[in-house]
């Protein structure tokens, strides 16, 4: 497991890049929102974008979007350069960002003619046709007469991401797809999202729901305090990052500073210790313990989830406390 | 496809109740006009100074231009505000600034297309204004043709046409007073609060005005220049006020827009 500043977990891709950003930084007055974000949408996939709140990943979205001038960096969007590119790359390009944004006076249906309007790809004798077929697609239909003020979230969501998919993309971008819709509707959007990846688009999805990421995507990102800490596609990912060691032993203390010494990540557990195996190897952990005068008394391979991935990326910090001195994860740079 | 973009844009600033509600409640305004003056006229003694409200009795021609004239202190300015306002702070606040820009519509193209709406509906506006006008008048009041100020009569196509430039001329000053307003709107997201700057500023140059004091500054508030509108009453047109209010309003687009340009281009969304 390795940070995106030294060599980034990233599957050599040898397949093109839909997006990729790199050393994007903003800042708002005197705030840091993002910095040295390096991103990489491999095309084709489904990247899932992980974070907490206020890790960055809405700003991000927007500077990939060209709504947000980075202060520093560079981004390229279906190859091309923004800002100034985007209005050749942006037309292919359908996103829902910040929950969706419609007038509330006017029905679904209007709502989405008058962004068929705005659609340079949509001649507009299609416009009727796409704003039916969108409609459809989301599950729309029974609603799309009503006005937007009365929709439930549920529905608003399904209209951002009727505008979001009103012409063929080859990048979709989708900001918290599922907030406020209820189980059917997330299936909904899990198969929507599976429909355009085995149409071969790219997609991005950020969201802090892991089952949704773990589902749906390829690819995942985690962004925490502004930047990447990792990236890559998922089943490396959790291979990588997912893998430690738990052991049994009385010798906490001792297992501990010998582990310390080595250089190796762990901390208590229950009977013993969680040991992680960045950058070491089973064997090697438990060699380690012996020699340092802690009995092992069973010692057995965790294979981690997303969820647990995510929690030991983005709280390193904080776990930081109850941990070994070195944690590997964040280690190289500080 | 920039046709059919200020098509709906136009189409959207029609839709909204307000839009409605407003049009309906400017309409109103010549035909009460209209009403007062036949009220009051049935009780006149006569001898009343040459004033424009003297002159209009019997002459219905002459409501549209009064109307417009009135109007254009206080009632059309705050119409053009509201419909800047809606156009860049009202889509911010609503999120759907966002898509328009993801769509893509480039950020200068967004501007003209709300540039065009405003224009496009202050036009409407005034006409609607002008139309109802001539009609209440001449029900209310009557028309043989036109009594300028000077004191000659026009016939009725020269009235027409006479209240034909005067609606040209309360757009043109309507628009640049929006185009100003955009310019604040498009540093908020709060309508109301470009809305409150725009009248603010109406009033306040309207009092400074007042002052013989602040002489050299009348010449840069836009307000001086409405009462020299005017003399499209007069025979034959004297073009020298008419002239300087127009060019003065002119700067107040270009300055107003080149603002709201710059604001928009850098802008985070």
């Amino acid at each position: 497991m390795t940070t995106s500043t030294s060599a980034p977990v990233t599957a050599p891709s040898k397949t093109a890049v839909a997006a990729r950003t790199k050393g994007l930084r903003k800042e708002y007055g005197s705030t840091v929102a993002v910095d040295r974000v390096d991103l990489e949408l491999p095309e084709g996939a489904v990247l899932g974008m992980l974070g907490p709140n206020g890790s960055g990943k809405t700003t991000t979205i927007r500077m990939l979007l060209g709504l947000v001038r980075p202060t520093q960096g560079e981004i390229e969007l279906l190859g091309r350069p923004l800002p100034e590119g985007a209005e050749q790359a942006l037309p292919h390009v359908g996103a829902l960002v910040e929950g969706p944004g419609f007038h509330p006076f006017l029905s679904g249906r209007e709502n989405l003619v008058r962004c068929a309007a705005f659609e340079p790809l949509l001649p507009r004798k299609e416009i009727k046709q796409a704003v039916e077929d969108a409609i459809e697609r989301v599950g729309l239909a029974q609603a799309a007469h009503r006005r937007y003020r009365g929709y439930s979230l549920g529905m608003k969501q399904r209209l951002g991401l009727a505008a979001a998919l009103l012409v063929p993309r080859k990048l979709v971008v989708l900001d918290e797809p599922t907030n406020g819709l209820d189980p059917a509707g997330t299936r909904e959007i899990r198969k929507i999202i599976a429909d355009l990846h085995a149409a071969g688009s790219t997609v991005l999805v950020s969201s802090h729901l892991l089952s949704e990421v773990e589902a749906t995507c390829t690819h995942v990102a985690v962004l925490h305090r502004g930047t990447v800490v990792a990236q890559g596609e998922l089943t490396e990912l959790l291979q990588a990052g997912g893998s430690a060691l738990q052991v049994i032993t009385p010798d906490v203390e001792k297992a501990l500073s010998a582990l310390r010494q080595a250089k190796i990540s762990a901390r208590p557990l229950g009977d013993g210790l969680r040991v992680e195996l960045a950058g070491t190897s089973a064997p090697q952990v438990i060699e380690t313990l012996v020699q340092g005068g802690a009995r092992v008394f069973e010692a057995t391979r965790w294979k981690t989830g997303l969820e647990e991935l995510f929690a030991r990326l983005t709280e390193a910090e904080e776990a930081e406390r109850g941990m070994s001195a070195v944690d590997t994860l964040d280690g190289g740079r500080r | 496809m920039i046709t059919r973009q200020f098509g709906s844009e136009v189409r959207w600033m029609l839709r909204r109740p307000r839009t409605i509600i407003g049009l309906f409640g400017l309409v109103l305004v010549p035909i009460i006009i209209s009403f007062g003056i036949w009220t009051a006229g049935d009780d006149e003694s006569g001898g009343g100074g040459p004033g424009l409200a003297a002159i209009i009795q019997g002459n219905g021609l002459v409501v549209p231009i009064f109307t417009l004239f009135l109007s254009l202190n206080l009632l059309l300015p705050l119409v053009a505000s509201i419909w800047a306002a809606d156009g860049l702070a009202g889509e911010a606040q609503h999120g759907t600034l966002r898509g328009l820009l993801v769509a893509p519509v480039s950020r200068v193209r967004l501007l003209f297309v709300k540039l065009f709406g405003l224009t496009a509906m202050s036009l409407f506006a005034v006409t609607l204004m002008a139309v109802v006008g001539i009609i209440a008048g001449t029900a209310f009041l009557g028309s043989d043709g036109m009594m300028t100020l000077s004191g000659t009569t026009l016939g009725t196509g020269e009235g027409l046409l006479r209240i034909a430039l005067f609606i040209v001329l309360v757009t043109f000053q309507m628009v640049s007073i929006g185009a100003v307003a955009l310019a604040v709107s498009a540093t908020t997201e709060h309508p109301l609060v470009v809305q409150a700057a725009t009248m603010t500023t109406i009033i306040v140059f309207q009092v400074l005005s007042q002052f013989p004091s602040l002489d050299w500054l009348h010449p840069f508030l836009i307000t001086t220049g409405f009462p020299g509108l005017i003399d499209v009453m007069r025979d034959p047109i004297p073009l020298g006020q008419i002239w300087d209010s127009t060019l003065l309003a002119g700067c107040y687009l270009l300055i107003g827009t080149g603002l709201a340009a710059m604001r928009l281009i850098t802008k985070d969304n």
